[in-house]
C-alpha cells in the first residue's frame, strides 16, 4: 500500500469510526481515573482492574451464557479490586502508588493463574466459547452515507463510554455528592469541617472508578476482541491516568485526551499496512503519551509562572513580608 | 540482645517475616481450591529448589538478576522517585551487551569488558530522558517510565527481528554467543577445585558476576549512606520541600538517582545475555522490572537487605517453576503471594508492630521541646 492510500484512508469514514472504537477502552478507564482524581486519590490500579474486568466478563459469559450477567460480574470484580485499593490506602495508610503497583501485580497474577486453572492455557481464553456484547445500529442515522458509517454500528461499550462522559460531568458538577467529592479532593480538611466524611467519599470515588475501569476492560475482551489475553489492558490503564492530567481534570478535556490517544493508536494501525517496521509503528501510542505528559507539564509550569506574575502585578510591593522589609 | 529486640530494624524484620507467613498461608489456601494434590504442590514450591544441584543453580541465577534489579529500584525508591523503567533499561542493557558479544571484533577479554560497559551504559542512557523530564518539567516519572518500557521492548524486538536474527532461525532469537565471549564459572579455575567446578559448570550457569554483584551491593550501600549524594537523596525521599529549603540540589539528585539506578538494571541485562540465555531472545525480560519493586520492598529499601530479599524471592520463583512443571498448579501463584506480601508490608497501619512505632514517633515529637528550650538558652 502506498503512502498516498494511507493518507487517504485516514480521512475516510472508516478511519474516524475506528478512532472512536479504539478510543473506547481508553475513555472508560480515563473517566474512572477522573472521578478518583477529583476526590484526591489517583487510582493507580486502573490497569489491574481493567485486566480483572476483562477476565471476569469473558469467564462468566462463557460459563453462564449470559452477556448481561457477565457484565454485572465484571463490574462487581472491578469494584472489589478498587475496594482492595481503597481499604489498603484509606484504612491501612498504604502509599497509594505502592498499593496500586501491588494490586496491579496481583491482578495480572491472578488472571493468568485462574486462566491456566480453567483452560490449561496461559496466553488467551480462545478455547472458551465466550460471548460478545452486541453492536448497535442506530435506526435512522445508519442510513445517512458518511455519518452512518462513523456513528452507527459500534459496540454497546462505545455508546456507553460517551454517555458516561456526560453522566460523569453531571455527577461531578450537578449533584450534591459530586460537589462533596470535589471538595474532598480540593481540600480534605475544609470538607471535614463541613461534615463531609472524607474517607467514605474517597471510598465511593474509588469504587466508581473501579466500575468504569472494569467496563473498559470488558470492552477489550467482549467487543474489541472476542477473548481474554494475559495483560490485555497493555498499558491502557496508565494511558487513562495520563489522559486525566492532559485533559486538565475536566470530563470534556479528558474525553478529548482519550480520543487523542485513540487517534495515535488508530494511526499506528493504519501505518501497519505500510512497509514501516511494525515495532516502530507500535511505539506511536506510547510515545504520544509521553509527549502528552510533557505538554501537560509545560502547561502546568506556565500556569504557575503566570500566577506569580499576576500576583506581582497586583501587589507591586511584593509579598507582605517583602513589603515590610522594604519599609 | 534486649536492645536488638526493641530496635526499629528488628521490628521491620518481624513485620516482613509476618507478612511473608501470611502471604504463604493465603497461597496455600488458594492451592487447596485449585489443586488435586495441594500438599504435594506446596511441598514442591517450598523445598523443591533444594532437591537438585541444577535447581540450586536456577535459584542462584534468578536471585542474581533479582538482586540487581532490586538494587536499581532501591536507589530510586530511596528518593521517593517512582521511576520503574527497570525493565526497559534491562532489555536495552541486554541488547547492547549482546550486540558487543556477538559482533565486536576484539579479543575475548576486551569483548566481555566492553559488553559489560555497553550494557551498563545502555541502562544509564535510557533513564536520561525521563530523568531530565522529571527534574526540569516535573513530568510524572511513573507513567513516563512505564510507557518508555514498552518503547524499549519494541526497540529490542525491532533490532532483534530486523538485524540480529539469522534468516533461518527457528525462534525469535540471535545466534548463540560463542563460549569464549561468555562469562565463566564463579569457582576459580584452580586444580584442587576442578572437580566441584566441573560439576557446577555442567549443571548451572552461576558466573563470576556473583562477585561483581557483591561489590554492587556494597557500592550502593556506600552510595546511599556514606556519600553526600546519598544523604541528599534520602533527605529528598523523606521530604522534598525540606530538602529544597535545606539546599539540596533537587534536579541533580533526581537525575543522578535515576541514571545510576539504570547502571544496575543494565548490569542485570548483561547477566541475562552473557550468563543465562547465552543469546538475545524475545521475552527475556518478562516482568523483571516489577519484581525488582517487590525485592526492594521486602528489603525495606535497604541495600544490605536486598541480597536476602532477592535470594528469598528467587527461591520462591524457582520453587514455582518446579511446581508448575511437576504439579497442576501454575507458577503465577507466586505472583499472587508476592503481591499480597507487598501489600501487607507496605500497609503501615496493618501489622501491630508499626503501631508501636507510630507511638514511638509521637513520643519523639514530644521530646524535642526540651531540646528546643536548651538550644534557646
Amino acid at each position: 500500500m502506498s503512502f498516498e492510500t494511507v493518507i487517504r484512508s485516514i480521512f475516510s469514514a472508516f478511519f474516524i469510526a475506528s478512532v472512536i472504537r479504539i478510543s473506547t477502552p481508553i475513555i472508560l478507564p480515563a473517566m474512572g481515573g477522573l472521578v478518583a482524581n477529583q476526590a484526591g486519590v489517583s487510582n493507580m490500579a486502573l490497569e489491574g482492574i481493567m485486566n480483572v474486568g476483562a477476565f471476569t466478563g469473558v469467564i462468566v459469559s462463557a460459563f453462564t451464557g449470559n452477556v448481561w450477567l457477565a457484565l454485572l460480574a465484571g463490574i462487581i470484580a472491578g469494584v472489589l479490586v478498587a475496594s482492595l485499593l481503597a481499604l489498603f490506602h484509606l484504612r491501612f495508610s498504604t502509599n497509594l502508588t505502592l498499593a496500586g503497583l501491588a494490586i496491579n501485580l496481583f491482578c495480572s497474577g491472578i488472571t493468568v493463574f485462574l486462566l491456566f486453572t480453567l483452560t490449561g492455557d496461559k496466553g488467551n481464553s480462545a478455547s472458551l466459547a465466550s460471548l460478545v456484547v452486541p453492536n448497535i445500529n442506530i435506526p435512522i442515522i445508519k442510513d445517512i452515507p458518511f455519518l452512518g458509517q462513523v456513528l452507527s454500528g459500534h459496540p454497546l461499550f462505545t455508546y456507553l463510554a460517551f454517555a458516561l462522559v456526560i453522566v460523569v460531568y453531571i455527577f461531578l458538577y450537578r449533584t450534591r455528592f459530586g460537589t462533596h467529592l470535589r471538595a474532598v479532593g480540593e481540600n480534605p480538611e475544609a470538607a471535614t469541617t463541613l461534615g463531609i466524611n472524607v474517607t467514605l467519599t474517597r471510598y465511593v470515588a474509588l469504587a466508581i472508578s473501579g466500575v468504569l475501569a472494569a467496563l473498559g476492560g470488558m470492552s477489550l475482551s467482549m467487543a474489541y476482541l472476542q477473548f481474554f489475553q494475559s495483560e490485555m489492558a497493555a498499558g491502557r490503564g496508565w494511558i487513562g491516568i495520563a489522559a486525566v492530567w492532559l485533559g486538565n481534570r475536566k470530563p470534556l478535556g479528558v474525553l478529548l485526551a482519550a480520543l487523542l490517544f485513540g487517534l495515535a493508536d488508530a494511526v499506528a494501525n493504519q501505518l501497519g499496512s505500510l512497509k514501516v517496521p511494525s515495532q516502530l509503528v507500535q511505539m506511536i501510542p506510547y510515545i504520544t503519551t509521553v509527549a502528552a505528559l510533557v505538554v501537560y507539564a509545560i502547561q502546568q509550569k506556565r500556569n504557575v509562572i503566570e500566577r506569580i506574575k499576576k500576583y506581582q502585578r497586583e501587589n507591586p510591593e511584593g509579598t507582605p513580608a517583602e513589603a515590610v522589609a522594604k519599609k | 540482645m534486649k536492645k536488638f529486640l526493641e530496635s526499629k530494624g528488628f521490628r521491620e524484620l518481624l513485620r516482613i517475616v509476618l507478612a511473608i507467613a501470611i502471604g504463604l498461608t493465603l497461597g496455600f489456601i488458594i492451592t487447596l481450591f485449585v489443586s488435586k494434590e495441594p500438599l504435594e504442590a506446596y511441598k514442591t514450591l517450598l523445598i523443591g529448589p533444594l532437591t537438585q544441584l541444577n535447581r540450586i543453580g536456577d535459584w542462584l541465577e534468578q536471585s542474581i538478576t533479582l538482586i540487581l534489579v532490586g538494587l536499581a529500584i532501591t536507589i530510586v525508591f530511596t528518593g521517593s522517585l517512582w521511576y520503574i523503567g527497570v525493565e526497559g533499561q534491562l532489555i536495552l542493557g541486554a541488547l547492547a551487551s549482546g550486540v558487543v558479544a556477538l559482533y565486536l571484533p576484539v579479543p575475548p577479554f576486551w569483548r566481555i569488558l566492553i559488553a559489560f560497559l555497553a550494557g551498563m551504559l545502555a541502562g544509564f542512557l535510557w533513564a536520561v530522558v525521563p530523568a531530565l523530564l522529571k527534574a526540569y518539567l516535573n513530568v510524572n516519572e511513573l507513567v513516563a517510565s512505564l510507557m518508555l518500557n514498552t518503547v524499549a521492548l519494541k526497540l529490542f524486538e525491532f533490532f532483534l527481528k530486523n538485524y540480529i536474527m539469522p534468516v533461518n532461525a527457528r525462534s525469535v532469537s540471535s545466534d548463540l554467543i560463542s563460549p569464549q565471549y561468555l562469562l565463566t564459572s564463579f569457582i576459580p579455575n584452580w586444580p584442587f577445585l576442578s572437580g566441584i567446578r566441573n560439576l557446577w559448570i555442567q549443571q548451572t550457569s552461576v558466573t563470576y558476576i556473583v562477585y561483581i554483584e557483591i561489590a554492587a551491593v556494597i557500592i550502593v550501600f556506600y552510595l546511599l549512606y556514606k556519600t553526600p549524594f546519598g544523604y541528599e537523596l534520602r533527605t529528598m525521599g523523606s521530604n522534598i520541600k525540606f530538602a529544597n529549603y535545606g539546599g539540596v540540589n533537587i534536579k541533580r539528585t533526581m537525575i543522578l538517582a535515576m541514571t545510576i539506578s539504570g547502571i544496575f538494571a543494565g548490569l542485570a541485562g548483561v547477566h541475562l545475555t552473557l550468563a543465562i540465555h547465552d543469546k538475545l531472545i524475545m521475552g527475556m525480560s518478562a516482568g523483571l522490572g516489577f519484581e525488582g519493586i517487590i525485592v526492594s520492598i521486602l528489603a525495606a529499601n535497604n541495600p544490605l537487605g536486598v541480597p536476602l530479599a532477592g535470594l528469598l524471592y528467587g527461591y520462591l520463583k524457582t520453587g514455582a517453576d518446579i511446581m508448575e512443571r511437576t504439579t497442576d498448579v501454575s507458577r503465577e501463584l507466586v505472583s499472587i503471594i508476592q503481591a499480597l506480601v507487598m501489600l501487607l508490608v507496605t500497609a503501615e497501619r496493618l501489622l501491630p508492630a508499626i503501631q508501636r512505632r507510630i507511638e514511638e514517633k509521637r513520643e519523639e515529637n514530644n521530646k524535642p521541646n526540651k531540646k528546643g528550650e536548651s538550644n534557646v538558652i
